[in-house]
């Protein structure tokens, strides 16, 4: 009986076809919770102006991850978990926050008692920040990114005495965006998180900052 | 090998094999090497040196030491060289590990390609075709069993407490909180229902964080029992003073921008008030509802919302406990000055003598009584608010101050919250804050949050003073707190909320607050409006219209409707730059903020409610 | 523009008194005299969106290259040279992200998780494989999956494994999938990715266990060709299945078999099918007498395997966040520790209250109760299922791939001596 055997297995191939092209659209055309509407039209679906709860599952972006300083308690493990070696998250210096101090919270330990570049004095291990004078009586600090390790412990000093001006981002010309973000499962704050590749920072500011590419509509380049 | 006659592949053979064993030695010393670099690494890491802490302790106890702190500052140095050195080398060695495989492999898969190695002799496999299915058909049991078996070890060697200590510990806390009989609080259901009432303030097109909060499906409301309204009933309508919630955040679509009273542009209908008030109207499906009162008589009305016609009018008198003479009271606030509310069943009218009356939507009286004359120098004003099938009920008056929840069908205190604070004309502001639901009152000295569920307190901040008549404002887990000869606080709720920012620039005596995820609207009552960046109060911008204003800014649709007190609404963008859209004038003074329906806006005048649409 | 100097040292006494709290303005931006500019903060942007773009046609062309060299050419090199691409190309160059054996986990959370977005070509690199599994054969296998090409590359002295040995070990993927999956569904982790073996030497940067996994596998590959892809690949389980009917797999003579025997060892991955000489070893009878006891055991082994799957509830779950958090908040509540972890700590300043943790964990661990049955009895099933697969195993007279197993890497062809044209439809049947 071969044609009978054929016409089984064709029938199977249909099914394992059908099955494949359910799965996909199950996932294409049902809706997500929690999106925000990208199609822009007003088909009053859903409760509140602009969020919409029909959105589909699927996305047409990339996405990046990052995570969120506002969360983030600065515990070190984004200096261990990252599968770089150093890792992918930096410490990122918002300038426009910044109040340029002299007693700089991210830069000196707690109880310096001279505000000198002394290893001594210095909280940063690996010295990455670089404090230079600016004018009387402001001093200008900037992150050489080669040697920060992302321990967060200049963000820690910087979010507890000062303007917390200086966070942690993930730094996406390093990242390797990982299916699942190694940092992610140990980040005890849940930080982390997948967002849009075309806002992929996260950084927290004062007001309106050229940010996440605001200037230019896209990443810029490093 | 030896079926090679020819000589030369042979040796080249030969060589590729030496080549490939001398790239397998090289790779397996590169990888003992990285492995104790790695090791020495993890047994030191010099970024973290004890040596390093204990001298910089030596030196905090003795800061003058210099040869100390040469000496810290040359090991200091010298980790950060092993920290980096050591980094190097292990990517260096990793490069050169993979090339020395690769090199093993390329000269591995040449000898391959030149000689093709001759796969085992055939029938190695000695047993029968049969004999070895069965035999695998018992590999796989066996496997099964492996599994089986595991699982259970697995499963002994863990403990299995975790489920019960959870509902341990979920039982307790639901017993703390005094409902044992609403035991499933924990379920999805109870999350969803109490989720209900949550008001995010979004602005259309705005990319909120807070969207999660929408997350519920409607599906999910319709679950809820039929004593209270569902948060879509809610949002349909116009509940109470400053809308659902209370927080000046309407959800109605198509409301007019322009209208005029005098030619009678844009109005549907216009129907005189017989008593006074300054309790802004609300709306229940087809129905608007408001309350008047002089000195001698108090009245509640239901108004046809189609063509205004007074439906009903219920006197509120003969309460037990009532005082014969109605208290003195400033002009600017009346007998009737409080916002009634609705949950979709009955409507709930308060008044300047302590009377509270209960209606059923054709006006007959479900309960009424009265709740002591409140000693309150211009008049009691705190708007009525609900929750679920409660009305709650901010009695901040001298002496003893209190908030309360009065049940829906019977007028029964539910529970009584006494508040050590001063006299207060502002309304409650109900809002889901993520979490929870939470009551937030402002009163002097601080803004205080309570669990709508039990009067619990959850939290307070000490941020205020004088005698407070704003409400506050609430978007995004950011409450906003304002008054005259006070200051205008920003305060981020969490597990302990702490301000986030001050002003006292502008100030505000009367009108309320009004938040985005974004901006904050302040109306100051002598006509100033002033935008702030709500994370750190950056004004945005500031306009002045020079015109006295007591009502409040209501959001809709992005727009912030503000009217003054001759009846001129400025209606203008809810963003960063301040854009007049219209300012229409009514032709009526006004002191009560409007409410909203789709399409519809009804404004209360001195003497008259207006419906404004087309 | 900062007109609140004075009302500063207040509001900055204040502040301290809060505690540390995250993005306050204590200090005011400084106002400039000496013509400072502020430098800009660099924001390096993430790989263009277009190139995953890329990525999908790359692998689509990958895939018709290496299914054009299997079926039509019929030659080996062919099949190296487009799995060497492949190993750059997605291996060194993408570093191993995403591949199509990850993003079955993707695929699940989307399906469970109405929040989680899954971008298209991550869909697009689960089901484009399957399909062109479904028509040609594991052409994927052969030639554009990095893991395999990267155990290819290692089989030197492949040696048969013993077949009993082999049906044994084929169940460890089973297991793979359903624990990756259940993992997936439940938003726990991606443990696909977690114990990846080999993004660490596509990216020359791993952890230890790692790299030590990829040295055990890659020096086992040696002598047992593709331990992974046989026996660990959970997307591999897919692919095996959808194989089995595959429309056009690859054989490996080209015309008739002529039973020399030459090819009989030539797959290192055992996946050919030897003719046996007998037809059957036993009675019809006797065979539908013990399907019929097997089929009868289905639902026993499902019951107890989704039993025993069952009892794992609280060891798979103790992986989740959440209910490792509400563990720690259980312990630390009645024990009041002095040292709390960064996650007691973080969880403390969030504000969430604790009964939520509680309750979201309880929800968490229930998923994991009905997730244990599930994979209990999936594993169970698929014991009896395959046992099952033993006894129907049919007669065949030549040497035919075993459409499941085989990778079509076309090892096979180079050692038949037989030549010819590519065979009709009609003969792949006869398997």
């Amino acid at each position: 009986m071969p044609t009978r055997r054929v016409f089984l297995q064709n029938l199977i191939r249909g099914g394992i076809l059908a099955g494949l092209g359910l799965l996909t659209g199950s996932l294409v055309f049902r809706s997500r919770k929690g999106g925000t509407c990208r199609l822009n039209i007003s088909c009053n679906a859903c409760s509140k102006n602009g969020s919409c709860t029909l959105v589909p599952a699927f996305e047409t972006r990339q996405f990046v991850w990052q995570l969120d300083p506002s969360k983030c308690i600065q515990c070190g493990r984004c200096a261990t978990e990252c599968v770089h070696t150093p890792s992918a998250v930096k410490c990122v210096h918002v300038y426009a926050m910044c109040g340029y101090c002299d007693l700089c919270g991210g830069y000196f330990k707690p109880d310096t008692k001279t505000l000198n570049t002394g290893a001594e004095n210095q909280l940063c291990p690996t010295s990455a920040i670089k404090r230079s004078f600016i004018e009387d009586p402001f001093f200008e600090y900037t992150i050489d990114e080669n040697l920060c390790i992302g321990c967060g412990k200049c963000v820690k000093g910087c979010g507890a005495f000062g303007n917390g001006s200086l966070q942690l981002q993930i730094r996406h010309h390093i990242c390797d965006n990982c299916n699942e973000c190694a940092i992610a499962r140990k980040c005890p704050a849940g930080a982390f998180s997948r967002v849009p590749a075309t806002s992929p920072y996260l950084l927290k500011g004062f007001g309106k900052q050229p940010l996440s590419g605001d200037k230019t509509g896209g990443p810029e380049s490093f | 090998m030896d079926k090679l006659p020819d000589k030369s592949p042979d040796r080249t053979i030969r060589s590729l094999h030496i080549t490939a064993f001398a790239g397998s030695v090289f790779a397996l010393i590169l990888s003992v090497m990285l492995i104790l670099n790695f090791l020495q690494m993890k047994r030191i890491d010099p970024l973290n040196s004890r040596t390093l802490i204990l001298l910089n302790e030596r030196l905090k106890t003795n800061p003058e030491d210099k040869t100390l702190r040469e000496e810290i500052r040359s090991l200091d140095l010298l980790a950060r060289k092993a920290f980096f050195t050591s980094q190097w080398q292990i990517r260096i060695g990793g490069y050169l590990l993979l090339i020395s495989g690769l090199v093993v492999v390329i000269s591995l898969k040449t000898t391959d390609f030149i000689v093709k190695i001759s796969p085992d002799e055939p029938g190695r496999q000695k047993l029968d075709f049969w004999e070895r299915q069965s035999a695998s058909r018992k590999w796989i049991a066996g496997a099964g069993v492996v599994m089986i078996c595991s699982a259970l070890i697995l499963a002994f060697m863990t403990d299995h407490e975790l489920g019960r200590d959870l509902e341990h510990a979920l039982g307790g806390a639901v017993a703390a909180k005094g409902e044992p009989a609403n035991a499933n609080v924990g379920s999805d259901k109870a999350n969803r229902e109490n989720r209900m009432v949550e008001l995010p303030a979004d602005v259309p097109g705005m990319v909120s964080d807070s969207v999660t909060q929408s997350a519920d499906q409607p599906s999910g409301f319709a679950a809820n029992p039929v004593g209270f309204p569902t948060q879509a009933e809610i949002r349909k309508n116009f509940p109470g003073f400053r809308g659902p919630g209370g927080i000046g955040i309407d959800h109605h679509k198509n409301i007019p921008v322009s209208w005029d009273g005098k030619s009678g542009k844009n109005i549907i209908w216009k129907t005189k008030i017989p008593l006074p008030g300054f309790n802004s109207p609300i709306v229940w499906d087809d129905r608007i509802f408001l309350s008047g009162a002089n000195e001698t008589r108090r009245e509640i009305y239901g108004i046809d919302a189609g063509k205004g016609t007074i439906l009903w009018t219920t006197v509120i008198d003969k309460v037990p406990g009532s005082p014969a003479k109605a208290p003195a009271v400033n002009k600017e606030t009346g007998q009737a000055a409080p916002g009634m509310t609705t949950d979709g069943r009955r409507v709930y009218a308060i008044f300047a003598n302590g009377d509270i009356a209960a209606l059923n939507f054709e006006g007959k009286i479900v309960w009424v009584k009265n709740l002591g004359v409140p000693s309150n120098h211009y008049g009691h004003s705190s708007s009525l608010i609900m929750y679920k099938d409660r009305v709650i009920v901010q009695y901040d008056q001298r002496g003893s101050a209190a908030v309360m929840a009065l049940a829906g069908p019977t007028g029964d205190v539910i529970w009584k919250t006494q508040r050590a604070v001063k006299v207060s004309w502002a309304s409650p502001v109900l809002v889901h804050t993520g979490t929870r639901m939470e009551l937030i009152l402002a009163a002097e000295p601080f803004i205080a949050a309570y669990d709508p569920e039990n009067g619990k307190e959850l939290w307070r901040t000490d941020c205020i003073n004088g005698e407070v008549g704003p409400s506050v404002a609430y978007a995004d887990g950011r409450v906003f707190s304002v008054n005259e000869y006070s200051k205008l606080t920003a305060i981020q709720l969490g597990e302990q909320p702490r301000i986030l920012w001050e002003d006292s620039e502008y100030l505000s005596d009367v009108p309320s607050p009004v938040a985005t995820a974004q901006y904050l609207f302040l109306a100051t009552s002598y006509g100033t409006v002033v935008c702030y960046n709500v994370l750190n109060g950056e004004k945005f911008w500031e306009h002045e219209f020079d015109q006295t204003i007591y009502s409040s800014p209501m959001m809709a649709e992005g727009r912030i409707y503000l009217l003054d007190k001759l009846g001129v609404m400025y209606i203008f963008n809810a963003s960063d730059k301040f854009q007049l859209i219209g300012q229409p004038v009514l032709g009526e003074g006004t002191f009560c903020t409007p409410a909203f329906t789709d399409g519809r806006l009804y404004i209360r005048g001195n003497n008259n409610l207006y419906c404004i649409g087309k | 523009m900062f007109r609140k100097s004075r009302e500063f040292w207040l509001l900055l006494l204040l502040m301290l008194l809060a505690g540390s709290s995250f993005a306050i303005q204590r200090f005011p931006r400084p106002e400039f005299e000496t013509g400072y500019q502020q430098p800009e903060t660099m924001l390096p942007g993430p790989r263009a969106e277009i190139m995953a773009v890329v990525d999908l046609a790359v692998l689509i062309l990958a895939l018709s290259a290496v299914s054009w060299m299997v079926l039509k050419k019929r030659s080996r090199k062919g099949v190296f040279w487009v799995s060497m691409f492949s190993l750059v190309y997605f291996g060194f160059y993408r570093e191993g992200c995403i591949c199509a054996v990850g993003s079955v986990q993707n695929v699940t959370l989307a399906l469970f998780d109405p929040t989680y977005p899954i971008p298209l070509t991550v869909l697009a690199f689960f089901i484009i494989p399957l399909i062109f599994t479904l028509f040609f054969g594991r052409t994927f296998c052969a030639g554009v999956c990095p893991f395999g090409a990267m155990q290819d590359l290692v089989a030197f002295r492949p040696k048969t494994i013993n077949s009993k040995v082999d049906a044994a070990l084929g169940m460890m993927p089973y297991l793979y999938l359903g624990l990756a999956v259940l993992f997936a569904a439940t938003g726990t982790d991606f443990i696909i990715c977690r114990y990846d073996p080999f993004v660490g030497i596509f990216r020359i940067n791993a952890g230890f266990s790692m790299l030590l996994f990829a040295a055990i596998l890659l020096l086992t590959g040696i002598f047992i060709a593709r331990p992974y892809c046989r026996y660990l690949c959970p997307y591999g389980v897919l692919l095996n299945w959808i194989s089995r009917f595959s429309y056009r797999h690859m054989t490996i003579t080209p015309a008739e078999c002529i039973n020399c025997r030459l090819c009989e060892n030539s797959c290192p991955y055992g996946a050919i099918k030897i003719p046996n000489s007998v037809k059957y070893a036993e009675t019809r009878r006797q065979r539908v007498r013990k399907l019929m006891f097997i089929t009868l055991l289905f639902p026993f082994l499902m019951v107890g395997g989704g039993w025993a799957g069952s009892r794992l509830q609280e060891t798979f779950a103790g992986v989740n966040r959440t209910v490792k958090l509400a563990k720690e908040l259980l312990v630390s509540d009645q024990n009041g520790q002095d040292v709390e972890s960064f996650e007691i700590k973080a969880f403390r300043s969030s504000g969430k209250p604790l009964t939520e943790v509680y309750q979201e964990a309880r929800i968490i661990l229930h998923r994991f109760l009905i997730g244990g049955w599930i994979l209990g009895a999936f594993l169970g099933l698929t014991t009896g299922l395959m046992v099952a697969g033993k006894l129907l195993e049919n007669h065949q007279s030549d040497y035919v791939p075993d459409k499941g197993a085989c990778l079509s890497c076309a090892r096979c062809t180079d050692y038949c001596p037989v030549m010819g044209n590519t065979m009709p439809t009609e003969l792949n049947h006869k398997a």
